[in-house]
């Protein structure tokens, strides 16, 4: 507890960078420290869909794993899942290099890309085990989402979607239901701080519908009876390249940088249905903050800005309970556990 | 009769009996003869009334339909179901250095083709496919021909394949082309190898094949095909190939399971129009998806495409979109009804491969079109080339799309759902017509009360007919049709002095006799006329159904034809004239009769300068000749028509000719013999 304190002391979020004065620190950096319970960033990214014609769902999937190890979030707290292999399939004419682009500006395959669950491995099993942490015995490190409760997470889903589900492998469909079933048990076993879930599918708004956990932000690409759409096609390739809302999703994350003061409710006004002909749906009610005042690398990003002080600061550190409402806490009911003997060993004797 | 004497059926034994003998309760029996389950109602009694009358509203309501399917409500438009195809995302990357080369190549043919009037420039054709860097291979084959005493043909077909870079040879695309000497009596589609070889040439340099691509040049038209198919799917099997007419051999190479087929017939480099022609063996089809791909992708380069596409003179028609329609669906009927493929793309059907032939015509030198020769032939490259790009995503065979279709227009269908309630109104009349003979058979002739009860019920009736014989007799007729098939090929027969087309023609008329004088030597016993009609519409509806399910053209205009003959036809007639119109119409509707027709006319529009005696002459050694290329056709390629009419068709017309006729048993004979029976 104490070095946790040390580190929240020295790791104070930056909100201006004008003041270079560390002697004395605003009140406001240290409210804000005392009130974050923020302390580490995790992604996990799953392109749901496989097959060539559905190139853009990984170029959408890696554009935004992209943009996260870019801001900061190591490759060991992404969990990439993808399922398929477009830059080695025997269509790719560019062996090697996915594109979000016909210009072909990024190639979003790039020379460092860790993919955690590949291929066949995208499973609703796979997925929901690694959400909630009941992954099997012997499963690598790299493959568990080992957050905690001072972590923020960030889930992005993209593939073939419908009213409620989402399809995984043309094989079988994770329902909005068993989403929120896995973010509450996320919650009870303390597993995220805050939450950021954003879905670029069809009808991608219906799969927040069930979600009752708190501190839970959402984005879908889609409202319930939309379809989202693709951008644009590489004619060289012969394959729709990305979709509408991914593309300008990354369009504003490219401009972010590292220490930037974007905020992530400009992020919720990314793609109007102007540019994306899908209607964006957002979910706030279940998260507590105002999106306006929280900043993008909040989720994004895991670059703690840090700025040795040589005073002292005093700092209470925040409790979980300054943060849920204890009002609406149940208590928990008392139960007794009994444990019986799995072999009764009198028999024996 | 034996089986019913048993002791759950006590039937009286002698029909002779005291007719108070007759009252006596009913006998429980099986479910289904149970007598006290009365087909006697109302209902059908009325109905068997109008029989005749409503088997031809019936008849009326499926003819009908077929022709309501040519408007615009009761067909849609194509769309493409698969979406791994994606056409025409990709730019065509072929550009005019190809067409150089296709001119090229041309000339190069074009002077090999001097110094092989009938043969086929293998050399030259091996040494491009060498050049262009594609693993090519030589294709021996023989065919043993049954006829005129067992001569021995030898061909070679030569396919290179271009193997997929980065991905294992578990699949393959086949583009074909056909090659025919300048001494062919076909078209001279001397352009197709050339075309083949620039697009052969073109692919090679790309790097993105999911699939082994196998180009092939054919010879001897579609013998050269089925060979190199037989050979590609059977030819490392062992098995005894000295009873088969065509020893495919081996392949050196293959190339994985063939996902789809693209065969190309250019006239010329400068191309008008292009013509798809999709019916395959015993009338399947490509998938829809398929036709709809190309058809797609040709109006994406501008090239004039369609099924059944005419020139441009003969396109300026005054016929209303409707009438177009039916023409096109009637056209397209008439091209599946023999089973003989259109193209060489029809054989691949036989292996569930997808395929068409892309046929491009010769633009006609007085156009008024201007074109530039050295870039005529881009856009048809570009086109295959983007054919070919689509069918590569495939990730597994079409199976979207629809099988069993019509197209109505080149962008709009009728499917097997629209089109099948036609042919199934049209066979309901069997089938009602049927059920109403059996349920009356035991409706007294006679209605008044007294005679009902001096009349045996007839629930014993039913029980007493002759099914034996009936069985007997049709089992005849099947055999004698059958020996249509088998006789023709007899060693012994096939070494007699006389040409294949006067031998067949020879055992066909021989059979047709004997089928003929049938019902002369073996008279149905009493009541057997009755079951002999009731099997006859039950045999004949459900063949019909089973062809029209495979092949929609056949079934429907064989019904379409003996329809109402079989509707019209009573043995019981007492009319003298109808009578005798009953047998001309049976006699008419002969298959040998019919195949003559069907020839005659052929040949009228084929040839209308004729004059009469010529024409008659002309149809007579035409069909001589189409008799004996079904047979072979179904020795060789397994085409089903032959087959179907002399096995089905054959013995279905013995049965009619007997009924109309109407040669039935004495009743005195009759009745010992059921007894005995």
């Amino acid at each position: 507890m104490l070095f946790k304190a040390l580190l929240l002391v020295l790791a104070i979020i930056q909100i201006s960078a004008e003041e270079y004065d560390t002697a004395i620190l605003p009140e406001a950096y240290i409210d804000a420290a005392e009130r974050s319970t923020h302390t580490n960033n995790w992604a996990v990214l799953v392109d749901a869909s496989r097959f060539w014609f559905n190139y853009r769902h990984v170029a959408n999937v890696l554009s935004i794993y992209r943009s996260v190890k870019r801001l900061g979030i190591p490759d060991s707290q992404i969990i990439l899942m993808i399922a398929d292999d477009m830059a080695c399939n025997a269509r790719n004419p560019r062996p090697g290099q996915v594109y979000n682009n016909a210009n072909q500006h990024i190639n979003v395959y790039g020379d460092d890309v860790e993919v955690d669950y590949r291929g066949y491995e995208v499973t609703v099993e796979n997925f929901v085990r690694l959400l909630t942490g009941r992954t099997q015995n012997g499963t690598a490190r790299s493959k568990k989402l080992l957050s905690d409760a001072g972590s923020n997470v960030l889930i992005y889903l993209t593939g073939h979607g419908g009213d409620g589900f989402l399809k995984f492998q043309d094989s079988e469909e994770i329902t909005s239901q068993e989403l929120a079933d896995g973010i509450q048990q996320m919650w009870e076993k303390k597993r995220y701080n805050e939450l950021f879930f954003m879905v670029d599918t069809c009808q991608a708004a219906s799969l927040y519908e069930k979600f009752i956990s708190p501190n839970v932000l959402a984005v879908a690409s889609s409202l319930v009876g939309e379809d989202s759409l693709s951008h644009h096609v590489d004619p060289s390739i012969g394959v729709y390249m990305i979709d509408r809302y991914t593309y300008y999703a990354l369009e504003f994350l490219e401009k972010v940088q590292p220490f930037s003061k974007r905020t992530i409710g400009e992020f919720l006004q990314v793609c109007p249905k102007r540019v994306c002909i899908s209607t964006v749906g957002v979910r706030k009610d279940l998260y507590r903050r105002d999106p306006m005042k929280v900043p993008i690398i909040d989720f994004f990003g895991a670059i703690r800005p840090t700025r040795v002080s040589t005073g002292r600061i005093n700092v209470t550190l925040a409790n979980e309970e300054d943060f849920t409402d204890v009002a609406h806490i149940q208590p928990k009911k008392q139960f007794k556990i009994v444990v019986q003997p799995q072999f009764i060993a009198k028999i024996n004797k | 009769m034996v089986c019913y004497s048993n002791k759950t059926l006590t039937v009286p034994a002698n029909f002779c009996l005291p007719n108070g003998l007759w009252k006596q309760e009913p006998v429980k029996m099986g479910l289904l003869s149970d007598p006290s389950i009365s087909t006697h109602n109302k209902l059908v009694d009325s109905l068997a009334k109008h029989m005749r009358k409503l088997c031809y509203v019936f008849y009326t309501a499926g003819v009908v339909w077929f022709m309501c399917l040519a408007l615009p409500e009761f067909n849609h438009g194509t769309y493409l179901s698969e979406n791994a195809l994606s056409p025409g995302l990709v730019y065509p990357e072929i550009r005019i250095d190809s067409n150089r080369l296709a001119l090229q190549l041309l000339e190069e043919l074009q002077r090999e083709r001097k110094e092989h009037q009938s043969t086929t420039p293998h050399a030259w054709i091996l040494g491009k496919f060498n050049e262009f860097g594609l693993e090519t291979y030589i294709h021996n084959y023989t065919l043993r021909y049954p006829f005129g005493g067992g001569k021995e043909f030898h061909g070679k077909n030569i396919y290179g394949i271009l193997r997929a870079p980065r991905i294992g040879s578990t699949e393959g695309i086949v583009f074909s082309a056909p090659y025919r000497p300048p001494s062919s009596v076909h078209d001279d589609i001397s352009a197709s190898v050339p075309v083949l070889l620039t697009f052969a040439e073109f692919a090679r340099r790309k790097n993105y094949w999911a699939k082994d691509l196998v180009f092939l040049v054919t010879e001897q038209e579609q013998l050269g095909m089925q060979a190199w198919l037989e050979a590609y799917h059977d030819g490392d099997k062992k098995y005894d190939t000295s009873s088969s007419y065509l020893v495919p051999g081996n392949l050196p190479a293959r190339a994985g399971a063939l996902q789809a087929a693209v065969n190309i017939e250019v006239e010329d480099l400068e191309i008008d129009y292009v013509d798809v022609k999709i019916e395959g063996l015993n009338g399947k089809l490509p998938n829809l998806d398929m036709f709809n791909l190309v058809q797609r992708i040709m109006a994406r380069e501008g090239v004039t495409s369609g099924y059944k596409q005419a020139p441009r003179k003969k396109r300026r028609t005054n016929y209303s979109t409707y009438e177009q329609n039916l023409r096109q669906m009637l056209a397209m009927l008439s091209a599946q009804t023999s089973g003989v493929p259109s193209g060489n793309h029809g054989l691949f059907h036989r292996y569930r491969i997808d395929a068409l032939t892309i046929s491009a015509a010769k633009r006609v030198t007085n156009s008024n079109v201007k074109s530039n020769p050295s870039s005529a032939a881009v856009p048809f490259l570009k086109a295959i080339e983007g054919i070919s790009r689509s069918l590569n995503n495939l990730l597994e065979r079409f199976h979207q799309s629809f099988f069993f279709y019509l197209i109505v227009h080149n962008d709009r269908y009728v499917s097997i759902g629209d089109y099948m309630p036609a042919l199934v109104a049209l066979i309901a009349c069997g089938f009602v017509k049927a059920y109403l003979i059996w349920s009356t058979l035991d409706a007294p002739e006679h209605t008044s009360q007294q005679d009902a009860d001096t009349n045996p019920p007839a629930v014993y009736l039913k029980l007493t007919l002759p099914y034996g014989s009936v069985l007997i007799y049709l089992t005849v007729s099947v055999v004698i049709g059958y020996m249509g098939n088998v006789l023709p090929l007899q060693k012994y027969l096939i070494s007699l002095p006389i040409g294949a087309g006067p031998l067949t023609v020879a055992m066909l008329m021989a059979i047709n006799l004997a089928g003929f004088a049938l019902p002369f030597f073996l008279v149905l016993p009493f009541g057997g006329l009755e079951l002999l009609h009731i099997s006859l519409l039950l045999i004949y509806s459900c063949a019909l159904i089973v062809i029209g399910l495979l092949n929609f053209a056949l079934g429907f205009f064989v019904a379409v034809l003996s329809m109402p003959m079989i509707v019209a036809l009573d043995p019981n007639t007492t009319n003298v004239t109808l009578r005798g119109l009953a047998r001309l119409w049976t006699l008419l509707l002969n298959p040998v009769v019919v195949i003559y027709a069907v020839v005659l006319v052929l040949t009228f529009y084929q040839f209308p300068e004729l004059a009469f005696q010529q024409l008659l002459l002309r149809a007579a050694t035409a069909a001589m000749d189409a008799v004996t290329f079904a047979l072979i056709d179904s020795v060789i390629y397994g085409n089903w028509l032959y087959f179907v009419a002399c096995t089905v068709f054959f013995p279905l017309w013995i049965a009619c000719w007997t009924l109309a006729l109407g040669r039935r048993g004495d009743n005195t004979i009759s009745k010992t013999k059921l007894k005995t029976n």
